[in-house]
């Protein structure tokens, strides 16, 4: 037993290196993947504060809509169903936990999926699968509806089914974040203003940090010892972005974690957190600005730039529109550790309940 | 996975303290709790079962679990401590007030008894000592099969250091021979402070020998199926069985034997 304690909840971690230059890099649509992301976290090295240009792709992330207690059926207006089928409309329940209550997603591709508690997908009378995470007993299941498929147009058996079973037999109400395309608000108006909704702006916060910490070298070079240990470098990046000390003094107990040897002291960084329903445009569009901001800066300032994604920890699904479960956490992410000639590190990560990153 | 239940917070007479036991809990992210009345018969004089208080006048309205949108939903139950059978009446009328009733076995004879023929829905595990008795597999099967679970709690752990050996000796022992199944974890918290969240009890879980699947499953969705035993224990006192009288008969001058005549059968 005491073998059994040592060890942490399992977890996924794919690795991969690679240059944006290369023909066959996969980083935009290992970044398409991921749909639903809450937070994206930027560290820049050597830095006091934003240029410009970087600041501006902050500031216009674009908006998301907050509805609350928007009933299910109504994603399955006919008129909300012609802007879904267009495509890129995304919402996900909002305050719903994925392990006690039902969850609700809405993928870009038009695939609705619900993850219901036992009572709720009997009561539903919708066809379902029991999820893969059930460990004794089927206590959960998902129920996952392709919208833009001819059985689910209006009139249709598939869709008449799954109206009646949200509106008399299982009338689901959540609170919804939504984010359309460019453009795509005036469409969902009447949607919008039969409930309570509210416009969002992704948070953005700043954060000027001195004498940090920082492994050295970080290079994109394989046989580098940190690059090796991608987990050693993970946990120090996320008691950065946590704003967790990582000197272990003797007095403190709440945290052992230390930066990894070798390190060097960096007199200043930036660190930004963006928070909010993000869009993939925007996420890819920073990335850019990042890359730019590398190429441009005089050697020997600015050697590397992490940018890490993490998708939302509730969301029924995750890596790939593959299902996802919380044991103890739900964490699935995604970090890029970018370097000034266009190479870069990327890791993929997912908790117990899930699938492998792709 | 379902939601997560704490059967197990000590009635105080202290509105108060029970207010804030309430609060703390909805607070942590349990969606559901049961108020524990202890009764413990002893010999010397008769006692009686205390009644459970009204939930609505011990705190209206309940407090909304953190990260949802429901209030906390309150529970009643009651543990006898028994250290002879005639503890345990299986008729009285008291029980039917309680949503939950449970018994504390404090020896081997009463914890077989407990297993395979009371009608009740949790098995409590002391932790105060070490046990007096050594689980076996043909009542611990027993009690699985007919859907009662075994309880485990933890916060005398905290309190005390002593305690937490018991606690971790009984439960690892119970875990070898249950297999992790049917098992709750409750605290039996008397003040908020005794309360934890439920991903810790969680990982405690680990600590008495249940993998990581089971240990959650021991905060939710065994909890949930002890709550649905218990109202199928509640409902069924009673089958009503109709069937249509012979309205026909024998005529009085046959050839045969007196025989009894078919009586229409009464409603049991």
């Amino acid at each position: 037993m005491s073998a059994d304690l040592e060890r942490t909840p399992r977890n996924l971690l794919v690795s991969e290196r690679s240059s944006f230059l290369d023909q066959k890099n996969r980083i935009s649509s290992q970044l398409d993947q991921l749909h639903f992301n809450y937070k994206v976290c930027v560290l820049l090295p050597e830095c006091s504060s934003a240029p410009s240009h970087l600041d501006s792709a902050l500031n216009t992330f674009s908006s998301f809509y907050l509805i609350r207690k928007l009933p299910l059926y109504e994603l399955l207006d006919t008129h909300f169903l012609e802007t879904v089928r267009q495509g890129g409309v995304s919402g996900l329940s909002y305050r719903t936990r994925l392990d006690e209550d039902n969850c609700v997603a809405l993928m870009p591709n038009g695939r609705l999926s619900l993850s219901l508690d036992k009572d709720s997908f009997e009561l539903l009378g919708v066809e379902g699968k029991p999820s893969r995470f059930n460990h004794r007993t089927k206590s959960r299941f998902v129920v996952c509806v392709d919208l833009t498929d001819s059985s689910m147009a209006p009139g249709g058996r598939g869709y008449q089914r799954l109206v009646t079973g949200l509106t008399s037999r299982l009338p689901l109400k959540t609170d919804f974040l939504m984010s359309l395309p460019a453009g795509g608000g005036a469409s969902v108006q009447a949607l919008l203003s039969r409930y309570d909704w509210s416009e969002h702006r992704p948070e953005v916060s700043r954060c000027s940090l001195t004498d940090l910490l920082c492994p050295a070298p970080l290079t994109s070079d394989p046989s580098a010892p940190l690059t090796s240990d991608p987990h050693r470098l993970l946990e120090w990046l996320g008691a950065v972005h946590a704003a967790v000390s990582c000197e272990n003094s003797s007095s403190s107990f709440l945290s052992s974690l230390v930066c990894p040897e070798p390190n060097k002291k960096l007199s200043h960084a930036l660190r930004v957190s963006v928070c909010g329903l993000l869009s993939h445009q925007d996420v890819q569009k920073l990335i850019q600005e990042i890359r730019v901001y590398l190429s441009v800066s005089p050697p020997g300032s600015a050697s590397w730039a992490s940018v890490t994604l993490h998708g939302f920890v509730d969301s029924p699904v995750s890596w790939g529109g593959e299902e996802h479960g919380v044991l103890r956490g739900g964490d699935n992410f995604l970090s890029l550790m970018m370097f000034p000639d266009q190479s870069y590190l990327l890791h993929l990560a997912a908790g117990a309940h899930d699938t492998c990153p792709p | 996975m379902s939601v997560f239940m704490d059967l197990n917070v000590n009635y105080t007479a202290d509105t108060s303290r029970l207010q804030s036991l309430i609060e703390t809990a909805a607070h942590l992210g349990f969606s559901t709790v049961a108020i524990n009345y202890v009764f413990e018969p002893t010999v010397k004089k008769k006692q009686e079962i205390p009644a459970p208080t009204a939930i609505s006048k011990v705190m209206d309205p309940l407090p909304i679990v953190q990260g949802r949108s429901r209030p906390i939903r309150v529970l009643n139950r009651l543990t006898i401590v028994m250290s002879d059978a005639s503890h345990f009446r299986p008729t009285a009328v008291e029980y039917r007030c309680f949503d939950l009733l449970a018994v504390q076995p404090t020896t081997e004879k009463l914890f077989h008894a407990a297993c395979m023929i009371y009608d009740v829905d949790i098995i409590c595990i002391s932790v105060t000592e070490k046990l007096p008795f050594f689980f076996k597999r043909a009542p611990v099967n027993g009690a699985i099969e007919r859907g009662l679970v075994f309880e485990v709690s933890y916060s005398a752990a905290i309190r005390d250091s002593t305690r937490r050996r018991y606690t971790i000796a009984n439960a690892v022992c119970l875990m070898e021979t249950c297999k992790g199944k049917s098992v709750i974890l409750s605290s039996a918290a008397e003040k908020p402070l005794d309360l934890r969240g439920p991903y810790d009890i969680t990982n405690l879980g680990l600590l008495f020998g249940l993998s990581d699947g089971e240990a959650k499953e021991a905060v939710s969705s065994t909890c949930r199926s002890v709550v649905l035993h218990a109202e199928t224990r509640k409902t069924a006192s009673g089958i009503i069985y109709t069937v249509k009288s012979c309205t026909d008969w024998p005529p009085a001058d046959c050839e045969a034997p007196a025989a009894k005549r078919a009586r229409p059968q009464l409603t049991q």
